[in-house]
């Protein structure tokens, strides 16, 4: 019997130790043999004979099922070694592309007034005068439209310069209250370091019944937006002119890059123009046919907010598609 | 615009006023600092007086002077020719630190003793005010010999420049940038007054005679004078400088300076050459259409007024009689007029078309003033005029308007007082209720808006409380809302797929739509002033542009290069369509352990895979599409429930070779065929299916999709998909090919028994016999 102990313990695979399982524990093992001595046994001896053959089984098992357990997890750990591999070489096989740091802005800052019940709004690129300047208060020979150097077409049609004719349709269309913002595609005919002949502005617009929209309720979606864009930066505000608002003004904020101590990006002013808005011009109310309503309006450059926000360098890489930009924005 | 602080101190006492609250100031009103420059003048740097001046013995170009300096007499060679001229003059002395580190020393030049350097302007930090030493003059203040320059206001001034709106033609002169500061800082304007010295006891009526003809849009004033010697004071040739305007001669910038300052815009002829044969002077205003007024002498046209001034009777230095003109013109007919005859401009057409100054008496005053002061020039007495009756624009202003525009309380005594300092004419009309009278140099303010702006812009934007709008909850998600989100959800798959967004213009070259088969805008409906030749059509396609990028990324040594654009492409007839489209070129994915770093070059499957992954379920059948991009044995129609909605296809090799770049292929589709529809979900089998797989032979040319037509044909309702799963083709097969196709059959009623199974096969076999002409392999 000690033997017997001995060979379980000794067992040094799961193979061997289901030899000495059968050996011990078998039809024809060592124990079944045992056990068939008991017949043999005199009566009054049966007992104790029976008592210390079951104790040394008990024994046994005991010891086979320590030593099974041993092995089989000694197995388990051997299979798991065998499997191994350097997951560090995998790090680089992510085949993940990247949106346009200009579009994920545009995205962004559409989520904000989407979140604030403003409804999304387009039109067409190819535009006309009237949508696009008459309506917006700027006539013919206007020194303003100086500013805004255009594409014509052979039959006067011409590329739109701003988002804004979309709020004279939306307002020629529907009938306030209006609240919207028109995200899109707008074009200048200019084309150097700091200027490309297109690019993309999201204009907004909210119009309601006279005295219901002041300047101070453009200041506080304003400052807000701002902050959800740029985080914890001021807001200041400039008068300006634009035709088609009145009082018009430019919003810029404490500049992201030297929290306002002055560097080259802001031209050591501390502040960055952003944005420009105001209250809507009566003369636009007039062209589509509004009256007594009250209303404000902005607009900003998509490309301007990307630039700022991701410190990109250089406005014309981003119409290149050049995938050493567009990789980091993965 | 750009002004300095003590050229507006004549006009607003600034003394008190830090540059940094000017600053603070002016970009608060609306008047935007561009920049602000102090000038800083060295010390040791003071007021010399020149008490000799001989030749060097030994230079011809240089002489010496012996200078009065205050603390004693100094001996300096000076080198500038000028200097024989000069009595009082800017003398750095011993130890003095010019810009640029230069140290002033005790020097030998030539062999002459030199203690200190007599200044031109540039080598003090000063602008250049042109050749030679600065000759000073007691414009600049009390010449004191000894004193320091930097402590004359006026030389260490400081140069604000400031960027003007369209709308502030008011703000072009220096009075008007005063009057701005003086509503903002509230300080009243110092008055300024004149009053003649009649050197001429003469009036012009004797010399001169004024008529017009036509419908005068023009103020006009004239007035003569006399010239016995013209000479200009240093402050006039250092404060244009200053402002960077140019102006060639005495005369020249004698005008140049009062018009600056005052806004008026003034003209000098020379009147001899125009004096008629009863030997008068006779000016004659015409004018020729509205807002073209010919200004004629003698017949002979003089000027276009507010555009332009002939040369030849302009007056010069040499000019004996002169005739000066003060004009204004309304900036809105002016403007309307050049753009519509494109008449030529002169430099001050930038202020009469944003509206100069109408106050024309103070303008002609303002001249006589310095030509009293620093010439012999003698006025004759009175002017000659043609005045417009104009009327004044009144605008009722209702405080309470003001505070629901502006979202705050404004006292109506604090409106008045602004409006007031701003020129405007106030006349109360009861209780918070005002009629402002709008100036005329403020041809821009026409309603109730606009005076919200000059009391917004003057109190400050800055100090109105924000105030969130309370609104009625109305819904707002519409169609374009819906297609933007569709659209970013296909831009996120996309990029989920490895592509990268592009974004590019939407201009392409026309020639290059042409060579590569795209359709082009009529000729009719093109841009008329393209920015570059190859930006010189709207694009028809965002291929172009995309192969366009990868040239750029090969370039940049990248070699797997996955592109989309999602963007607007244009018809012939100029109408937007929105397309999506995807280049994938060279690699099929980046170099890594797994593809022992060589992975395959994409492929038609492979790139049909991704694309897939972006827009969904799709059909391919054979290609219908014809352009110079498309491979004609790899390519495809692209089709969504049913209808044709792009392509997909192998970029042509000569394509491919001639922009340089690894195997490419292509897709375009149209965003709107694919935006999400409406489903409605059909009833799945309770039973078990089974798959059975056929192989037959057919010819080497069918497609597939021939095959899957006949399939589809059958209708048969047990038959819930079918797919090729293998294709194989040898030697022995010809022109034939072996293709297996997979099917899976179902009953939505039983489960299926060998009959039911064997009976579908049946028949798809003898479709396939019929139609196709397969043989069982």
């Amino acid at each position: 019997m000690e033997n017997l102990e001995e060979k379980i313990v000794q067992a040094d695979s799961l193979e061997t130790l289901e030899k000495v399982r059968v050996e011990l524990f078998g039809k024809k093992g060592v124990l079944a043999a045992e056990f068939a001595k008991m017949k043999d046994v005199p009566g009054p001896e049966k007992k104790a004979f029976a008592e210390g053959l079951n104790k040394s089984k008990a024994s046994l098992q005991a010891s086979f099922d320590a030593r099974y357990e041993v092995l089989k997890s000694e197995e388990i750990e051997k299979v798991l070694k065998s499997e191994a591999i350097d997951v560090s070489l995998y790090g680089t096989l992510a085949q993940k592309g990247a949106l346009h740091p200009v579009m994920e802005t545009m995205d962004k800052i559409i989520d904000y007034f989407v979140a604030l019940n403003f409804a999304v709004e387009s039109g067409p690129m190819v535009e006309d005068d009237f949508h696009n300047f008459e309506a917006l208060n700027l006539p013919k020979y206007h020194p303003a439209r100086d500013m805004q150097d255009t594409f014509y077409f052979k039959d006067g049609g011409l590329l739109r310069t701003h988002t804004s004719p979309v709020q004279i349709r939306t307002m020629m269309e529907t009938k306030p209250p209006i609240r919207m913002i028109a995200p899109g595609t707008v074009f200048r005919r200019d084309y150097d370091l700091t200027h490309t002949p297109m690019f993309h502005q999201v204009e907004g617009l909210v119009v309601d019944d006279k005295g219901k929209v002041s300047f101070a309720n453009l200041k506080s979606i304003l400052i807000d937006f701002l902050q959800y864009m740029f985080g914890d930066v001021e807001v200041r505000f400039r008068p300006s002119f634009f035709p088609f608002t009145e009082p018009s003004a430019e919003v810029d904020i404490s500049c992201i890059f030297c929290e306002g101590e002055g560097c080259r990006v802001c031209s050591h002013t501390g502040w960055l123009e952003v944005l420009g808005c105001g209250i809507v011009d009566p003369n636009v109310f007039k062209a589509v046919g509004y009256e007594d309503v009250s209303g404000y309006a902005f607009g900003l450059g998509v490309e301007r907010f990307a630039m700022l926000m991701h410190k990109i360098p250089d406005l014309r890489s981003l119409f290149e598609g050049d995938i050493r930009l567009l990789e980091q924005f993965r | 615009m750009i002004v300095t602080r003590s050229w507006l101190n004549e006009f607003i006492d600034l003394t008190k006023v830090s540059n940094e609250k000017l600053y603070e100031t002016f970009n608060s009103i609306g008047l935007e600092v561009d920049s602000i420059t102090q000038i800083e003048i060295a010390s040791k740097v003071v007021i010399g007086k020149i008490i000799s001046c001989e030749k060097h013995p030994d230079a011809d170009k240089l002489n010496v002077c012996q200078i009065d300096v205050g603390s004693g007499k100094r001996q300096i060679v000076c080198g500038a020719a000028n200097v024989v001229d000069a009595e009082y003059v800017a003398v750095a002395t011993i130890g003095a630190v010019l810009p640029g580190d230069f140290v002033i020393k005790h020097a030998k030049l030539r062999g002459v003793e030199s203690e200190g350097m007599v200044c031109a302007s540039s080598e003090l930090g000063l602008p250049d005010t042109g050749k030679g030493i600065m000759i000073l003059d007691e414009s600049i203040g009390e010449l004191v010999v000894g004193r320091e320059l930097s402590s004359y206001e006026k030389i260490a001034d400081t140069i604000i420049e400031l960027e003007l709106t369209a709308n502030r033609g008011d703000c072009l002169s220096i009075y008007g940038v005063a009057r701005d500061l003086s509503a903002a800082l509230d300080i009243e304007m110092k008055p300024f007054e004149y009053k003649q010295e009649e050197k001429i006891k003469l009036g012009i009526a004797r010399e001169a005679e004024l008529r017009h003809s036509g419908e005068m849009d023009a103020d006009l004033h004239y007035k003569l004078a006399t010239i016995e010697n013209i000479s200009s004071n240093f402050l006039v040739q250092l404060r244009l400088a200053m402002v960077g305007v140019e102006a060639e001669g005495k005369l020249a910038s004698m005008l140049a300076y009062a018009t600056h300052t005052t806004g008026v815009i003034l003209r000098a002829y020379d009147s001899r050459t125009f004096r008629n044969s009863e030997n008068k002077i006779s000016v004659h205003p015409v004018a020729k259409m509205k807002g073209v007024i010919e200004v004629l002498g003698n017949e002979k046209v003089l000027s276009v007024v507010g555009v332009n001034q002939e040369a030849e009777a302009t007056a010069n230095d040499e000019t004996k009689e002169l005739l000066i003109e003060a004009s204004y013109i309304n900036p809105d007919t002016l403007v309307e007029a050049v753009s519509v005859t494109s008449l030529k401009t002169d430099d001050l057409y930038y202020k009469t078309s944003r509206g100069a100054n109408p106050d024309l008496y103070f303008g002609l005053s303002f001249l006589a003033s310095m030509m009293d002061s620093d010439t012999d020039i003698s006025c004759y007495e009175g002017s000659l005029n043609v005045s417009v009756e104009r009327e004044h624009e009144t605008v009722i202003v209702d405080a309470k308007e003001i505070a629901s525009i502006i979202g705050m309380d404004v006292e109506i005594g604090k409106i008045v007082t602004i409006l007031q300092k701003l020129g405007f004419e106030i006349n109360s009309m009861g209780h918070d209720v005002i009629a402002a009278v709008v100036p005329l140099f403020r041809h821009d303010i026409k309603h109730i808006q606009d005076i919200s702006e000059e009391i917004v812009r003057i109190i400050g934007i800055n100090n109105i409380e924000a105030k969130p709008f309370v609104f009625a909850e109305k819904p707002r998600l519409n169609d374009t809302t819906d297609r933007y989100r569709a659209k970013k959800e296909f831009k996120n798959r996309a990029v989920g797929v490895s592509f990268y967004e592009n974004v590019s213009y939407v201009f392409s070259e026309r020639a290059l739509l042409d060579k590569y088969g795209f359709s082009t805008v009529d000729e009719a409906l093109e841009l008329a002033n393209p920015i570059a030749e190859e930006l010189n059509t709207l694009r028809s396609t965002i291929l172009v542009n995309l192969l366009n990028a990868v040239k750029r990324n090969v370039s940049y040594s990248k070699k797997s290069i996955p592109l989309f654009e999602m963007g607007a492409v244009f018809g012939s007839k100029r109408e937007q369509n929105e397309v999506i489209s995807f280049v994938f070129s060279g690699q099929v994915e980046g170099e890594n352990v797994r593809n022992a770093g060589k992975p395959k070059m994409i492929d038609f499957a492979s790139f049909t895979q991704k694309v897939g992954a972006v827009i969904g379920a799709f059909e391919l059948v054979p290609c219908t599409y014809n352009n110079g991009l498309i491979h004609p044995y790899q390519s495809a129609n692209i089709i969504v429930d049913g209808k044709v909605c792009g392509f997909i296809s192998k970029l042509h090799p000569t394509v491919q070779e001639s922009f340089g770049i690894p195997e490419t292929f292509i897709a375009e589709l149209d965003f709107d065929a694919f935006l999400p529809t409406h489903i409605n979900a059909t009833p799945i089998s309770k039973f078990q299916g089974v798959y059975k797989d056929l192989s037959v032979v057919i010819d080497k040319s069918l497609n597939y999709y021939e095959v899957a037509k006949v399939l589809n044909a059958l209708e048969l309702s047990m038959l819930k998909d079918a797919y090729p799963v293998d294709i194989y083709e040898d030697d022995k097969l010809g022109d034939k090919k072996s293709l297996t196709v997979r099917f899976f059959i179902q009953s939505m009623e039983k489960t299926l028994e060998d009959s039911d199974i064997e009976t579908v096969m049946g028949q798809i076999m003898m479709a396939l016999k019929t139609e196709c002409k397969a043989e069982l392999r």
